[in-house]
């Protein structure tokens, strides 16, 4: 067994694990680290995205899983085997890369056939098989064709197609979606996810994408500096972010310095920069420091007069910016002594709130959130 | 008239219109082209032309024996013929014996019938001193060869200003006597030999350059780029060092004397000079030592741009390392391997120098034998026929390496 | 770099065995170019190594004797003038088939390629018997004439290769800002096309001043160049000159790799 306190490993009970990084180190130069201490399960079935910034170590990480580059140190189990020293192709896992990878000397049916002689599927059984997988992603119609003359959207389709048909029960997939457009990027969010679900397949996806992620996703680990920030379900991240840079990381927020006072009635007291007193959601797991950072999403912040007596935070300041964004005001207003705080304001409650002029604002403690770092 | 046809007209009119507008731009375009074009015609493609009519100008019988020639046309041609043949030849002979061009016909002539030259010689000498006839017995009685029936087909048939003789010749064919196309005899065949031995050398020295280049492109794409910039330096330096340089060292290398043999001796691998020079041996290594940066840097430049994911791709599918480079990424770089082929294979098709100073006798290429019969034996026609011969076997394969691969994608470096 | 993080033995063990069979290759490739150099230092006038003695006898007659000395002025002098003739006609063509409007591209630049393809001895006997119908054989322009249709596919090639990574907006830019045609090729197009233009210009030198076979055919000893006089040196007798000729034609090349390598590396900046 391993000598890692039990807690470090998150919620996943290991007999459920089907991968795990344990103490996962990768350098390419031994002085600089691109994944730092790595330890992380993913459980059968589960949709995982390592989501953060270009070189955060997510897709170095996704590499070692694939068998595409060595941890430097640590162990990785797939169905509790270390498989550090397997080649790629001993794995049998199914893998997406960025820009497809079809090959472009085959064509299509070949390409999705290709995994299955390995295999030892030939023939009719084969031929059978990659039918299925693509009648799976639509693309019944396109066996014959060569991978240059699809779209987009199809050579997605086929590479995916192409990873599932010889029915590995983990699939990889290194930023899928990056080369497609918007709208075919949120249809196929949906497909793969159904697939994914239909089929019962564990997926690790790596994206830069947090909308792609949260969309998508069983759970999300924020990848930053090499190392996981955060690991959680979309909504526990959005609504309850560990530390600054996920909270920054994932969706618009107001983070703001503060110094802690009290305890009150079960939240948190705070005071701001300008000396005003805010209470917020007592998150703080060890209370043991002083300087912390008040985060609030701009959509939780209010006018003022549209709650009129709840238990809220109020403060006021000089609006500096109005912008129109369709369904909603986006206000930039000065408080606490200089800080901009952004707040989304519906377009049908801004009345005579013009640039220059001082606005009043509210928001709940629950959603007001202390962050230590 | 119906909608259909209206459509159609609008159609028509509107891809008239089309192509008029865009006249002005092409005309701009092809404008700047032309003075080279214009140059190349003249400079390069003319004389190519005039020597596709050397192959088949045949002026000499024409000129020198106008007269024998029109007094033929009355010619049974079975027969020996009558004094009014031999008269004209006679008349024709004493010209030339004055102007000196009788050896010119004889030579001509020497081509299609052996010993004809001194015969037509003689006979002009002959004729110089004959004041008046009957000729014919005075011909007769000089040589029999003036009564066969085939020597006056033979003058007869090269009264016509073309001749496919040289052609014929340079593919080891001949026109029998009744005018059909036949085979030499094989001990006389030579000239498909020399061709096909072009060929051959040229397919060895592909396929070695190949197997020698094939690798090293690899290695070019996998090594740390300062290393490959080091590897590239010393494929493209000798493509820049002079064919002479290149093939000097080679004979310096090669000769009895010379370093490998040394080499060789001092090994102890052999107790004796190895004949490397004058040598197919030597000959092929040579070429394949000149052509190899021609096979590699367009294979090179294929294998630059296959995706590293592809082999990892083949790799997570379950293709172990040999498996995933045979089918997946030898068949990629095809492109290259037929574009650096056909290209070695074309140059190796006009050797020349390479072939003349480290080849033997049974090594030297059609483009050695149109010099030879150009310089020594001033067969002008025959070196031109061997020439569209090898011009018409390289366009053949660069038309190929057009439909393959295209002028467009020919790089240097 | 060498090997992928994820190769198995085996797969290590035959890259050595490849990367090794490269490296000979390499070796092959390289070798025998240098073989000249030590032989056209020593003082014995046969070609065996180790030299015994150096010398710098055979440098002294390379420069000292008239025939070699002239042969090199020859060629020099036919090098540049087929320079100046093809890097000119060779522009000009480049930048009408890199315009999007050219006609039948396929076509004509499989012409302007043909010269590259053609078998030299063909391009020779043709033009030694073309050009003696008006008496150009045995006379430097003949010799140019021939020189620079060989020369231009280079210039083509490289030009064309450089004016495919040439921003068109660039010659658009400078006409809106009041440059005519003319005046925005030399001081818009020209400028950013110029190392194609100068590489093109190198091979055009290189391939007049290595060039045997139609130098052999249309030069009488009055116009001999000096691969010409190596050739003829090699087939008599081979003479130690030629030692010192290759050797300054190997520097003369490295020189002008040398020059192209530093303009391509400009370029790629």
């Amino acid at each position: 067994m391993n000598a890692m306190p039990a807690d470090t490993f998150t919620t996943v009970r290991s007999e459920d694990a089907l991968v795990r990084f344990s103490q996962v180190k990768k350098s390419y130069d031994g002085i600089h680290y691109v994944v730092k201490d790595l330890n992380l399960d993913v459980a059968k079935g589960e949709f995982l995205t390592m989501l953060g910034p270009s070189g955060s170590g997510k897709t170095t990480t996704l590499m070692m899983l694939g068998g595409f580059e060595r941890p430097t140190l640590g162990q990785i189990l797939l169905n509790g085997n270390p498989v550090e020293r397997l080649p790629p192709e001993r794995r049998n896992i199914g893998f997406v890369f960025q820009n497809y990878a079809l090959f472009p000397h085959m064509t299509v049916a070949e390409n999705v056939a290709f995994p299955l002689r390995y295999r030892g599927i030939r023939g009719a059984a084969a031929g059978a098989k990659v039918a299925r997988a693509l009648g799976r992603v639509g693309l019944e119609a396109m066996g014959d064709r060569r991978p240059a003359q699809l779209s987009g959207g199809q050579q997605q389709r086929v590479a995916l197609a192409r990873a599932l048909v010889f029915e590995p029960s983990l699939v990889l997939m290194d930023e899928p979606l990056g080369a497609l457009d918007k709208q075919l990027r949120e249809r196929m969010q949906i497909e793969i996810k159904h697939l994914q679900t239909s089929l019962g397949i564990t997926m690790v996806y790596v994206t830069h994408d947090q909308s792609e992620a949260l969309t998508m996703s069983d759970r999300i680990a924020v990848f930053h500096d090499g190392r996981i920030q955060q690991l959680a379900d979309p909504k526990t991240l959005y609504n309850a972010p560990e530390n600054r840079f996920v909270a920054g990381f994932i969706g618009e927020n107001n983070t703001m310095p503060c110094t802690f006072v009290g305890r009150e009635a079960g939240l948190a007291v705070v005071r701001m920069a300008d000396g005003a007193t805010l209470r917020a959601a007592d998150t703080l797991l060890s209370g043991g420091k002083a300087e912390l950072s008040l985060s609030v999403r701009p959509e939780n912040i209010g006018l003022a007069s549209g709650q009129p007596n709840g238990p809220g935070n109020l403060f006021s300041g000089q609006v500096t910016d109005m912008f129109f964004l369709g369904d909603h005001m986006r206000l930039s207003v000065a408080a606490f002594g200089g800080q901009t705080v952004t707040a989304r304001i519906p377009v049908g409650q801004v009345r005579g709130i013009a640039v220059g002029g001082t606005v009043h604002l509210a928001c709940s403690p629950a959603d007001c959130r202390l962050l230590e770092d | 008239m119906s909608v259909t046809e209206t459509v159609d007209i609008e159609r028509i009119r509107t891809f008239v219109a089309v192509r008029r507008a865009a006249r002005p731009a092409r005309r701009a375009a092809l404008s700047l082209a032309l003075p080279l074009v214009g140059f190349l015609i003249v400079a390069f493609i003319a004389p190519i032309l005039y020597l596709l009519v050397t192959a088949v100008d045949n002026p000499e019988t024409r000129s020198i024996l106008p007269r024998t020639l029109t007094a033929l046309e009355s010619w049974d041609g079975v027969s020996t013929p009558d004094e009014p043949v031999f008269a004209a030849l006679a008349a024709d002979l004493k010209l030339a014996k004055e102007d000196s061009t009788a050896s010119q016909a004889g030579k001509r002539l020497n081509y299609e019938i052996p010993g004809m030259r001194s015969k037509v010689l003689a006979a002009s000498r002959m004729a110089a001193g004959l004041e008046a006839g009957p000729y014919r017995e005075k011909f007769l009685d000089q040589s029999e060869i003036w009564a066969a029936p085939e020597t006056w087909s033979v003058i007869r048939r090269n009264g016509a200003g073309l001749t496919p003789y040289y052609l014929l010749t340079a593919v080891d064919l001949q026109q029998s006597p009744s005018g059909g196309i036949e085979g030499v005899a094989p001990d006389q065949a030579i000239f498909l030999p020399i061709l096909g031995r072009t060929l051959l050398v040229a397919g060895i020295v592909t396929g070695l350059t190949l197997i020698l280049g094939y690798p090293v492109a690899y290695v070019l794409t996998i090594a740390p780029r300062t290393i490959a910039a080091v590897m590239m330096l010393m494929v493209l330096l000798p493509l820049w060092t002079s064919l002479l340089v290149r093939t000097t060292a080679w004979v310096v290398l090669l000769q009895s004397d010379g370093v490998i043999n040394a080499v060789l001796m001092a090994l102890h691998l052999t107790t004796e000079k190895v004949q490397l020079i004058f040598t197919r041996f030597g000959t092929v290594t040579a070429m394949t030592h000149i052509q190899l940066p021609f096979t590699i840097l367009p294979i090179y430049s294929v294998m630059r741009s296959i995706q590293p994911t592809q082999l990892r791709a083949a790799r997570s599918l379950g293709a172990g390392p040999t498996s995933a480079f045979w089918r997946i990424y030898a068949p990629q770089t095809l492109p290259g391997v037929v574009a650096g082929c056909l290209m070695t294979f074309i140059l190796s098709l006009g050797y020349y120098i390479t072939p003349a100073l480290v080849g033997g006798p049974q090594d030297q290429m059609v483009s050695n034998f149109i010099s030879v019969y150009i310089n020594r034996d001033l067969n002008w026609g025959l070196a031109a026929a061997l020439g569209v011969v090898l011009l018409l076997v390289t366009l053949a394969i660069y038309g190929l390496f057009l439909r393959l691969v295209g002028a467009d994608k020919i790089k240097l470096g | 770099m060498w090997l992928p993080s994820y190769a198995t033995p085996s797969e290590r063990l035959s890259r050595i065995l490849v990367v090794a069979f490269a490296v000979a290759v390499m070796l092959f490739l390289i070798a025998p170019l240098f073989i000249i150099v030590p032989l056209s230092f020593s003082k014995d006038p046969f070609f065996t190594l180790p030299v015994r003695e150096y010398s710098l006898r055979w440098y002294e007659d390379l420069f000292g004797n008239p025939r070699w000395f002239e042969a090199m002025i020859n060629s020099a002098v036919a090098a540049v003038l087929t320079t100046i003739l093809a890097t000119t006609l060779g522009t000009l063509a480049a930048l009408g088939i890199a315009r999007p409007d050219f006609p039948y591209r396929r076509a004509i630049m499989a012409l302007l390629i043909s010269p590259m393809i053609v078998p030299i001895v063909i391009v020779a006997v043709g033009s030694y018997l073309f050009f003696g119908e008006f008496g150009l054989t045995n006379t430097r322009a003949g010799l140019v004439l021939a020189h620079t249709a060989l020369a231009t596919p280079f210039v083509v090639i490289t030009v064309t290769a450089t004016l495919s990574t040439y921003d068109t907006n660039l010659t658009r830019a400078a006409n809106s800002l009041g440059a005519s045609g003319l005046s925005a090729f030399f001081r818009v197009t020209l400028p950013n096309i110029l190392p194609g233009v100068i590489s093109g210009a190198i091979f055009a030198f290189a391939t007049s001043f290595d060039e045997v076979v139609v130098a052999l055919f249309l030069t009488a000893a009055e116009q001999r160049t000096l691969p010409v006089q190596m050739f003829s040196g090699i087939r008599d007798q081979i003479n130690p000159t030629i030692m010192a000729a290759a050797t300054m034609l190997l520097i003369l090349s490295i020189l002008l790799f040398a020059a192209l390598a530093l303009l391509t590396r400009k370029k790629a900046r």
